[in-house]
């Protein structure tokens, strides 16, 4: 007898302890890819989720006062418009999202608003992502509630800023903050208004450097940006970065937790099963034993059945995981989830090396008591 | 060819130290049929086990035509195992989930394992040479659950002298038998004692002893005069 063949006959003969077997590596695998094809769809669906807090880093004119900056959230210098191309260069990696505004204070209609002009958001190469803000057309304009509510502004009248006529599209609902006071306005027609052609005052961005681990993430983001635009400054509103990064942290925490857990478990499910499996069969170990097989071919029986154990689990275990994420994972991550959540062949591949091993690392133990097993001993069990 | 000196083998029990073989000195030559006779629990299967290379004595010399078994390695003493000692044992020891035929060639695994087909070719002719020698012609495909006790024996015994042995270990080899299969399996023994084996059988049945040539006792693990 071969040793393949050893190994298939003790399969068919010990159908049940075989099948707990490969169920077992099915699980460990099946979770593994399942939880690793709808993790990537959950971090996408934090982040989209968490870009809804808002833009968290702002880029202004290096002469900008940061105490009015922080006290107004406005800045009176102005900086050319095609920092705004510079920055998205495919360099940078550590913030997407880039939005370019000129805003200023004005008087408009017996009160005070803020003039807001908006240049379509502009994304690195290579990291195109569904603008966060809507871009608005030339010659529209969104009214803020307190402005729309005062002066019986509707959409689709037309209001006139400095000789600029701007038809409004929407007025927004009360947003219990500055955006209340806010005219938008695309760029060109902001510019126009406050005669600044190619001007802007503040670039907003969303910084991705929760990925990276570091305590001190503005140095970065700052060092990457002078490298490009030294003469601007960088403000972080750290709140909301953090908030980012700590979801993000906490959900790449609750995998790190679960897959191992997982995978220990079933670890100790097939370390069982294969002890099991060894108890059955002391009087064969013995018989072999006795027929002058060597601990070398004994083992080789026993880590056999465990990489075959293995493999087939692996293939099952991606099938199911896969199925498993692409069936509920567009139920949980509904942004993201069939943009992301795709079937990962180089996850087989991966299943493919790690569950033999796997499983023929928790069958070792098993193994080498069936190989200490004196043969004299194993042949008088019953 | 064996030689036992001052042999002794203790079990550490719940009750103490239990010697299951107390200095035991025996000589066998080459070719001879020997029954080991002795009640339950005096020490017959220890002493074949100790023989066959299966079970280090916690004192004492056993050697095989000059060689010191336990002096080799556990690998030395399977491959010795593997060449020159047929086992035949009470409880037939077959493997369930082979089959008749399976299960003989299983004793020539250590031939396949060396990748020598020509010997593995040899092997398995020998192998049904056995089986039809041995009446089992109809039943090669079975499984030992489908076979009668005589039947299994006749495996066992068919697999013991797949690599023709020098040596047959038989430890109570008729015990689960009837009448016809206990005269069946000695006769093979017999026969294969007339082609110059050697054979040592333990037993506590009387049936053996008109094929033996030798008879030692053996009481409390220790040989008696008769």
């Amino acid at each position: 007898m071969t040793t393949p063949g050893l190994i298939l006959r003790e399969i068919l003969h010990r159908k049940t302890n075989f099948l707990l077997s490969v169920l077992a590596v099915t699980v460990a695998v099946a979770l593994f890819i399942s939880f690793f094809t709808a993790g990537v769809a959950s971090q996408r669906e934090t982040a989209r989720l968490m870009l809804q807090m808002g833009y968290n880093l702002h880029i202004v004119p290096e002469g900008t006062d940061r105490s009015e900056f922080l006290l107004t959230g406005l800045t009176d210098k102005t900086m050319p418009q095609q920092y705004l191309e510079k920055l998205a260069t495919p360099s940078v990696f550590s913030y997407n999202h880039l939005l370019g505004t000129l805003q200023r204070r004005i008087s408009w209609q017996g009160f005070e608003v803020v003039l807001a002009g908006l240049a379509p958001e502009v994304c690195p190469p290579g990291q195109k992502q569904p603008p966060m803000v809507e871009p608005i057309p030339q010659g529209t304009a969104y009214v803020g509630y307190i402005i729309a509510d005062r002066l019986k502004l509707k959409a689709g009248q037309i209001i006139e800023i400095a000789g600029k006529q701007l038809k409004i599209v929407r007025c927004l609902f009360e947003q219990g903050g500055v955006d209340d006071i806010r005219i938008q306005c695309h760029l060109k027609d902001a510019q126009e208004i406050l005669n600044l052609p190619g001007r802007i005052s503040e670039i907003q961005a969303v910084d991705c450097i929760c990925f990276i681990d570091t305590n001190d993430p503005v140095s970065i983001l700052r060092k990457e940006v002078a490298s490009i635009l030294p003469d601007v400054q960088v403000v972080q509103a750290m709140p909301i970065a953090m908030a980012r990064a700590k979801q993000r942290q906490m959900i790449q925490g609750v995998f790190a937790v679960i897959v191992p857990f997982v995978v220990i478990v079933c670890g100790i499910w097939i370390g069982v099963l294969a002890a099991v499996n060894v108890r059955d069969r002391y009087q064969e170990i013995g018989i072999m034993r006795a027929l002058g097989y060597g601990s070398g071919k004994i083992t080789t029986l026993f880590l056999g059945k465990a990489v075959i154990v293995g493999l087939l689990g692996a293939f099952i275990g991606f099938l199911v995981g896969t199925y498993l994420a692409l069936h509920f994972g567009p139920e949980i991550f509904k942004m993201t989830a069939k943009t992301v959540m795709k079937p990962q062949l180089s996850l087989l591949a991966w299943s493919l090396i790690f569950a033999p091993l796997f499983a023929a690392v928790t069958s070792f133990i098993p193994a080498m008591i069936a190989v200490a097993y004196d043969p004299a001993v194993a042949l008088r069990q019953e | 060819m064996v030689r036992l000196d001052k042999v002794v083998k203790t079990y550490q029990t719940r009750r103490g130290i239990c010697k299951a073989l107390d200095e035991v000195t025996l000589s066998i030559e080459k070719g001879r049929f020997v029954l080991i006779c002795g009640p339950s629990g005096s020490g017959k299967t220890t002493l074949l086990m100790t023989i066959a290379a299966m079970l280090r004595p916690s004192s004492g010399i056993v050697s095989i035509e000059g060689q010191n078994l336990y002096a080799q390695t556990a690998q030395a003493r399977a491959r010795f195992r593997a060449h020159n000692i047929g086992f035949v044992f009470q409880e037939f020891a077959l493997v369930p989930y082979l089959n008749v035929v399976e299960n003989i060639l299983l004793a020539g695994g250590n031939y396949l394992q060396r990748g020598r087909l020509a010997v593995a070719g040899t092997a398995t002719d020998h192998a049904y040479e056995l089986i039809e020698k041995f009446g089992l012609a109809d039943r090669i495909y079975h499984k030992p659950c489908q076979l009668s006790a005589g039947e299994k024996q006749r495996t066992a015994i068919a697999r013991a002298l797949l690599n023709r042995p020098k040596i047959i270990l038989a430890d109570e080899p008729t015990g689960n038998l009837d009448a016809d299969n206990t005269a069946a399996v000695l006769r093979y023994l017999a026969e294969f004692h007339r082609q110059g084996g050697t054979v040592i059988l333990a037993t506590h049945g009387p049936a053996a002893k008109d094929f033996a040539d030798r008879v030692v006792y053996l009481r409390n693990g220790k040989i008696q005069r008769p």
